[in-house]
């Protein structure tokens, strides 16, 4: 018996023993594996929940109970269901409604002002991108309440009583563009100061306009960043809880995003976490698509804007 | 092209009026501070409409009582009362605004653990995923795809996924982690355990950020450094310890920073998963003042929340300044 025991160990001992030397020889190795390990571990990490909402999405609801880590089950119906107890893919299209719409927003006013601070120098600059940078650390509670007064018709402003804008998608786009615009600016900023001063100088020696400069120099030269800022914003609306969630009454009908969509499954009669699942799962989808194919946008622009400001 | 164009307008031939040529000629003449100024009126408009307008706002309701039952629910000036109310512990809130015996259910002991627990595992977490992302292996494209991916997901899918993992009847996680007397049977139902999930999932979603910033300061160190220390015989550690960390610091700085602000106006994640009365952050306090008609209140608490972050914000900016200071 005893005897057993140390034969096993003996035999593990040699591998650990012959690793050990090899590691000592050469501890490249070593890190190597680490940097394995952790590739493995963060994988894991990352991917495990989504691999849990496939889980579930494919268990028959009535099989829901007590879930390992493998599906009870095979029932993709649930991603056609998800279409039919909620109208899921309306929730989905006012979200992307929604969040072209702040985009077109915050990169039309975004560029026009990171053209302007990024390549004049003008009285008043540093303070004017302080404020600019303060409003962005505010939390949006204290926003809240004017904002929602104003969309609710119960503020007149300047005299004017304002439109009611609370369930239109205005009501989220326009807190979204404000909230989004100093990261965009600060991002198009640098994007702009690094198109050299050259070019549209020359076109400006040329006769053109100071418009004309700009739309036929800087707006070409311009795309590449304009489309990382364009990413991010797009990003950040769809995802954006906040006034999604307080802006809109929760329907189809008044604007509302996906967030209420998958909300509303929380809310049916019998509680459908296969579906939960499936259309969480369905809500991710666009982001993905977004993060594959424009990866490298999206890490330049958000250490870009971060970093600089 | 529009040297033309120009020079019909300047001559004015009436018949040939045009608007945009008029709009034009007029941009061409202002000077270049006049030019800024008008190419900034957009974006004044804007963030004056819809930030700076509804900040004065905010601000001024916050000096003005509660009023539930007028119509007009702000009430006579107080000046600073609210905020002394709420500091003071003297204002009747849903829960205690500052409890040292019931921690998990007062706002600002809530808050803090919540931002102190996720931003220092995400720390942790970042700095490694950025140093492995800052090797050559094959894969690495997809990889750091698969990393980003919690990042680009939306904040209520985000709340689903950790709500259908710890839902106890489903939820693969709650047996085996009760037994292990690390949570309830009900982790949503409980303030300690929802506060606990919360964090797991803001650090699920947010260490890409924090590795990505990270990983743009890993990249900007020079190669030519390594090169030396190898020469020089310095170990990995040493290595780490001497260039890579030092080094790396300003950028892993910065996304602490932005990391901590984002973590103080936590709202959405914890409406998501066990709800606000489960773990009561101050922007939940916000909009539970705010949804009983308590202006006032939650206009105050919204500035307390402003008034920490800016705090944090001038500490972390001294530092800054004398960290350069000190290097230079």
């Amino acid at each position: 018996m005893r005897c057993d025991v140390s034969d096993a160990t003996s035999d593990t001992e040699s591998v650990i023993d012959r690793t050990a030397h090899r590691a000592i020889r050469d501890p490249d190795t070593v890190y190597q594996w680490l940097t394995y390990a952790g590739i493995g571990f963060f994988l894991t990490i990352s991917l495990f929940p989504f691999y849990w909402l496939v889980v579930l999405a494919l268990t028959p609801n009535r099989a829901i109970a007590d879930m390992g880590v493998v599906p009870k089950g095979f029932n993709p119906g649930a991603f056609l269901e998800v279409f039919e107890v909620v109208p899921f893919h309306l929730y989905m299209l006012n979200s992307v409604i929604i969040a072209s719409l702040s985009t077109i927003i915050v990169l039309t006013v975004g560029s026009i002002a990171g053209y302007v601070f990024g390549r004049y120098d003008f009285p008043g600059r540093t303070p004017l991108l302080l404020g600019i940078l303060v409003i962005s650390y505010f939390p949006p509670v204290a926003f809240l309440i004017p904002l929602f007064r104003l969309f609710t018709g119960q503020v007149t402003l300047i005299g004017l009583e304002s439109p009611e804008l609370y369930n239109t998608p205005w009501g989220i786009v326009m807190p979204l563009s404000a909230i989004t615009m100093p990261l965009i600016i600060f991002l198009l900023t640098t994007f702009y100061r690094q198109i050299p001063d050259g070019l549209e100088d020359a076109a400006r020696i040329e006769g053109s306009t100071r418009i004309g400069a700009l739309r036929r120099v800087i707006v070409p030269l311009s795309a590449p960043g304009v489309a990382t800022a364009g990413i991010l914003t797009f990003i950040i609306v769809y995802n954006e809880f906040f006034f999604s969630y307080l802006m809109v009454n929760g329907t189809v009908e008044g604007w509302s995003p996906v967030l209420h969509g998958i909300f509303a499954f929380q809310g049916s009669q019998q509680v459908a976490y296969n579906l939960m699942a499936a259309a969480s799962i369905i809500g991710v989808i666009p982001m993905a698509i977004l993060v594959m194919i424009a990866q490298e946008r999206i890490v330049s622009g958000l250490t870009q804007g971060a970093l600089k400001e | 092209m529009s040297t033309d164009d120009r020079s019909a307008t300047i001559t004015g031939d009436r018949s040939r009026y045009r608007l945009d040529l008029a709009v034009l000629d007029w941009i061409e003449r202002l000077s270049d501070t006049q030019f800024v100024y008008v190419m900034l009126l957009p974006v004044f408009a804007l963030l004056g409409t819809m930030a700076i307008w509804p900040l004065l706002y905010t601000a001024n309701i916050s000096l003005h009582a509660d009023n539930i039952v007028a119509t007009n629910p702000v009430g006579e000036f107080v000046g600073l009362g609210n905020y002394v109310d709420i500091l003071t512990g003297q204002a009747n809130l849903q829960r205690p605004f500052f409890s040292l015996e019931t921690p998990f259910t007062s706002a600002v002991p809530v808050t803090l653990l919540f931002t102190v627990g996720a931003v220092a595992v995400e720390t942790v977490f970042g700095l490694a995923m950025a140093l492995i992302l800052n090797k050559e292996f094959r894969g690495r494209r997809w990889a750091r795809v698969a990393m980003i991916l919690p990042w680009a997901v939306p904040i209520v899918i985000q709340g689903m996924i950790f709500y259908l993992m710890f839902q106890p009847s489903i939820g693969f996680a709650v047996g085996p982690l009760n037994e292990l007397g690390l949570i309830s049977t009900t982790p949503l139902a409980t303030s300690r355990d929802g506060l606990l999930i919360a964090i797991l999932a803001d650090v699920w979603k947010q260490s890409a950020f924090m590795a990505l910033l990270i990983l743009a300061g890993l990249q900007s160190i020079d190669r030519s450094l390594y090169d030396v220390a190898d020469v020089a015989g310095a170990s990995k550690l040493q290595q780490f310890r001497t260039i890579t960390f030092p080094l790396v610091l300003p950028a892993l700085l910065v996304a602490l920073l932005f990391r901590t602000i984002g973590a103080l106006k936590v709202y959405g994640l914890v409406e998501a998963t066990s709800g606000c009365n489960t773990v009561p952050t101050l922007s939940c306090l916000v909009i539970g003042l705010w949804n009983g008609n308590r202006y006032g209140s939650a206009a105050a608490v919204a500035f307390i929340i402003a008034a920490v972050i800016g705090v944090l914000l001038l500490g972390y900016l001294a530092q800054l300044r004398r960290h350069e200071r000190g290097e230079m």
